[in-house]
């Protein structure tokens, strides 16, 4: 046995290169030695980003993708089919920890300055996937069918009217008529299970690429070298004194990904109905406008934003814009200091933002 | 090392279960459901129902209504409504089916003609077999 | 800096164009088309039937309606007199159906166009027939209203309403047989919605326990409580089956949430060893 491993592996050793593979990739690796666990929660996103595809290949297999059988096969499979129910409660608790968990890595990212030169398209990589993270969720949202997608999301399509000239012919394309119909759903059907999943593993594979090949950043908080040296030719950032990527990051990788599992399992086993309230069990009535219509969590504080903001074309503008101002803030920020507790006016309008979102929230949530 | 040997095996262990208790589930997910109570066929003498009567059976537990149609032979349709579950009815003299709840009327195709029923009624396969019906 | 510049820029223009005639059109577009999908429905009968003009014992039909059981499930004026609510000229015209208030004696057939199980099973009653032979017995609306009909239930016989024509013995009687079954459809509905609370879908079940109650209280309008005490074995042992369901669905939802339990201590296993591990030196 032993024998045919050993030959397996020169098998592989003379034509791919193994031991040369893993040298680079696992021990010769080096990672900052003030890494932190926060430096983890990119390959948390990974894992939770695994488990929606798999579970999600599964939800297909018995998910029907019509107005007349969308609920009825989703009920099905919640009732009928044998483990159902777990796929489809990993896939929506999934659903909501992926994007909390892309939320922090997001806010660790940007209080540890990491989005600072050389690393704005890193940052830039994110947020797109981010944004993605954010439309996977809104189109799944309708798939079940029920009273509640099928009106969260009559409310989140009549957005882009407030939207002058173009507006309305978005709201409709998005529709695919001039209210939620199952021509919308075949429409959120295709575009988050193959339109959306391509173009993320592309911009995952790009964010990745660009954090091998630009090298963690050796903060938190505190300039080096690279932001002092004029920027004029690349060098890839290696940490000669740093610890092996093998065992002393992925261990850790390893322990928060487990971790994203336990919380995973506690919400299905002692909270299983947290992301079902009661009118998720009800079929999607036209006729029918349930009393309390609201968002996912994940879009209270934009939803709500739009909500107080009188006029609504300055508040959809206002978003539009925020959402810029996020993605392109590396190039925004010019300040060379990373160092968040020596840029009080940064600091402080940081902890503005997610006390408004906060309140936003719980505002909207009502 | 024999603490880091120990860890290393319970840590296998944990992680073999887990790969157990999805590779299972998914097994059954993905399994065909059986057909043991699938299949169960009612079988009826073709006697019992003259023409222009109709009789409800229990087929796999779920009220079949046949019916002997003037001139069209046997039809076998679900019983049950589709509004709120009450079981039709046949009205030979006008020769439709009647809800006796809330009025809803079908057509001897299942299809809704007035009432508040939201879909039509599921048909269910009959095959005529010299002197019996065979339903389900 | 010429970033923050053009970026400010743009925050400006945006709204700039927002603030002329635009505005109110959006804003106006926005709140309508919210809740596109569900316009809000003219209805002369009411709108009428709530005007000064109305004379007063037919101004509160409107109000009675609204809070009845009718109301709730999406039947309005025209399902029941007829008439098209959405044109005045035409509301209260022969033409399109209206029928306006029936006499006493049309009473039965009225409700009975969609309650036909009942209309048949009070029609051969002793109710049916003294209202039948004498043109204005008990019917209908002598025990359930009209306009602001609400849900039945068993407390609609009661010593009050059934002493208006006679004793009340026979009534306690039938009271005293339908009493055990409604009660346990009452618990059996209340157990379904608290399922339905947990994320259970149970529809089939609850349209399941609406026929059973249904063909039962049609049962009652015979007012035969032989008949109904002849029976009332046929229901028990249908409403066992419904209850069989709801507990076994129960137990589906235990031995669900034992497994994911069971995958979450495997999981904090897992961790733990791990853990452990890192903090154990190699050598």
């Amino acid at each position: 046995m032993n024998g045919t491993a050993k030959r397996i592996r020169n098998w592989l050793e003379v034509r791919v290169g193994l031991d040369e593979l893993i040298r680079s990739n696992l021990t010769d690796y080096r990672v900052p030695s003030n890494i932190n666990l926060f430096h983890t929660l990119g390959a948390v996103a990974v894992v939770g980003y695994l488990i929606q595809v798999i579970t999600g290949i599964c939800l297909l297999i018995y998910y029907i993708p019509h107005a007349d059988h969308a609920f009825r096969s989703v009920q099905e499979i919640m009732t009928r089919v044998p483990y159902g129910w777990l796929f489809r409660q990993m896939h929506v608790v999934g659903s909501n920890l992926l994007i909390a968990a892309v939320f922090v890595h997001m806010v660790t990212i940007f209080l540890m300055g990491n989005y600072k030169r050389p690393r704005e398209l890193t940052w830039i990589s994110g947020g797109l996937l981010m944004v993605i993270t954010l439309c996977f969720g809104f189109s799944g949202y309708l798939l079940p069918w029920t009273q509640l997608s099928y009106w969260a999301t009559t409310v989140a399509t009549s957005i882009p009217t407030a939207f002058p000239v173009v507006g309305d012919f978005v709201s409709r394309l998005l529709r695919g008529g001039s209210s939620v119909t199952g021509i919308t759903l075949t429409r959120f059907f295709a575009v988050h299970v193959s339109l959306l999943p391509p173009l993320f593993v592309f911009l995952m594979v790009v964010h990745i690429a660009l954090i091998r090949r630009i090298g963690l950043s050796a903060t938190p908080f505190g300039r080096s070298d690279e932001e002092k040296r004029p920027l004029t030719e690349f060098r890839k950032k290696l940490h000669p004194d740093g610890y092996p990527y093998y065992p002393y990051l992925l261990q850790k990788q390893a322990l928060m990904g487990i971790l994203y599992f336990v919380v995973m399992f506690l919400v299905i086993s002692f909270a299983p109905t947290f992301f079902f309230p009661e009118e998720a069990t009800v079929p999607a009535d036209a006729f029918k406008t349930p009393e309390s219509i609201r968002p996912e969590w994940y879009f209270l504080a934009p939803y709500q934003m739009l909500k107080i903001i009188p006029n609504k074309f300055l508040g959809i503008s206002l978003q539009i814009i925020l959402l810029a101002v996020f993605i392109f803030w590396p190039f925004l920020d010019t300040h060379k200091e990373k160092n968040i507790f020596k840029r009080p006016v940064l600091r402080g309008v940081f902890i503005a933002i997610m006390i408004a979102m906060v309140i936003l929230m719980w505002w909207g949530r009502r | 090392m024999r603490r880091r040997t120990f860890l290393q095996s319970l840590l296998a262990v944990f992680g073999a279960v887990s790969v157990a208790s999805f590779a299972y589930p998914l097994l059954r997910f993905l399994a065909p459901p059986s057909d043991a109570n699938r299949d169960r066929k009612f079988t009826l003498a073709k006697k019992d129902i003259p023409i222009g009567t109709s009789r409800v059976v229990l087929v796999n537990d779920k009220p079949v209504i046949v019916i002997n149609e003037q001139g069209k032979g046997y039809i076998a349709l679900s019983s049950v409504c589709t509004h709120l579950g009450c079981l039709v009815g046949y009205e030979a003299a006008k020769n439709i089916l009647v809800c006796p709840c809330h009025g809803g009327t079908y057509d001897l195709e299942g299809n809704v003609l007035s009432g508040p029923p939201p879909r039509p009624l599921s048909k269910v396969p009959l095959k005529v077999e010299s002197e019996q019906l065979v339903i389900g | 800096m010429r970033w923050y510049i053009m970026m400010l820029g743009l925050l400006l223009v945006f709204p700039l164009t927002a603030s002329g005639d635009y505005r109110e059109e959006f804003e106006q577009g926005f709140l309508t088309k919210t809740w596109s999908g569900q316009q809000p429905e003219e209805n002369f009968c009411i709108e009428c039937h709530s005007s000064d003009k109305m004379k007063p014992e037919f101004l509160t039909l409107a109000e009675e309606w609204k809070a009845s059981w009718h109301a709730q499930n999406g039947i309005a004026c025209h399902d029941c007199h007829g008439g098209d609510p959405k044109d005045s000229s035409m509301s209260m015209s022969p033409h399109r159906g209206f029928v306006g208030k029936p006499s006493p004696a049309e009473v039965p057939e009225f409700c009975g166009k969609c309650h036909i199980g009942i209309l048949k099973n009070y029609m051969e009653s002793g109710h049916g027939k003294a209202f039948r032979s004498s043109g204005n017995g008990p019917n209908c609306v002598t025990c359930h209203g009209s306009h602001g009909i609400q849900q039945a239930n068993i407390d609609i016989i009661n010593e009050q309403r059934c002493t208006k024509c006679h004793s009340y013995d026979r009534a306690r009687a039938m009271k005293q047989a339908l009493f055990l079954t409604e009660k346990k459809i009452g618990e059996l509905a209340a157990d379904l919605l608290t399922l339905r609370k947990e994320g259970v879908y149970i529809e089939d079940q609850r349209k399941n326990l609406f026929s059973i109650q249904a063909e039962f209280r049609a049962l009652f309008h015979s007012v035969d409580v032989n008949l109904v005490k002849d029976r009332t074995d046929e229901f028990s042992h249908k409403l066992a089956a419904v209850e069989k369901e709801i507990v076994s669905t129960r137990q589906e939802l235990r031995s669900r949430r034992n497994f994911s339990a069971f995958l979450l201590l495997v999981f904090a296993g897992m961790g733990s060893a791990l853990y452990l591990l890192t903090k154990t030196p190699k050598e």
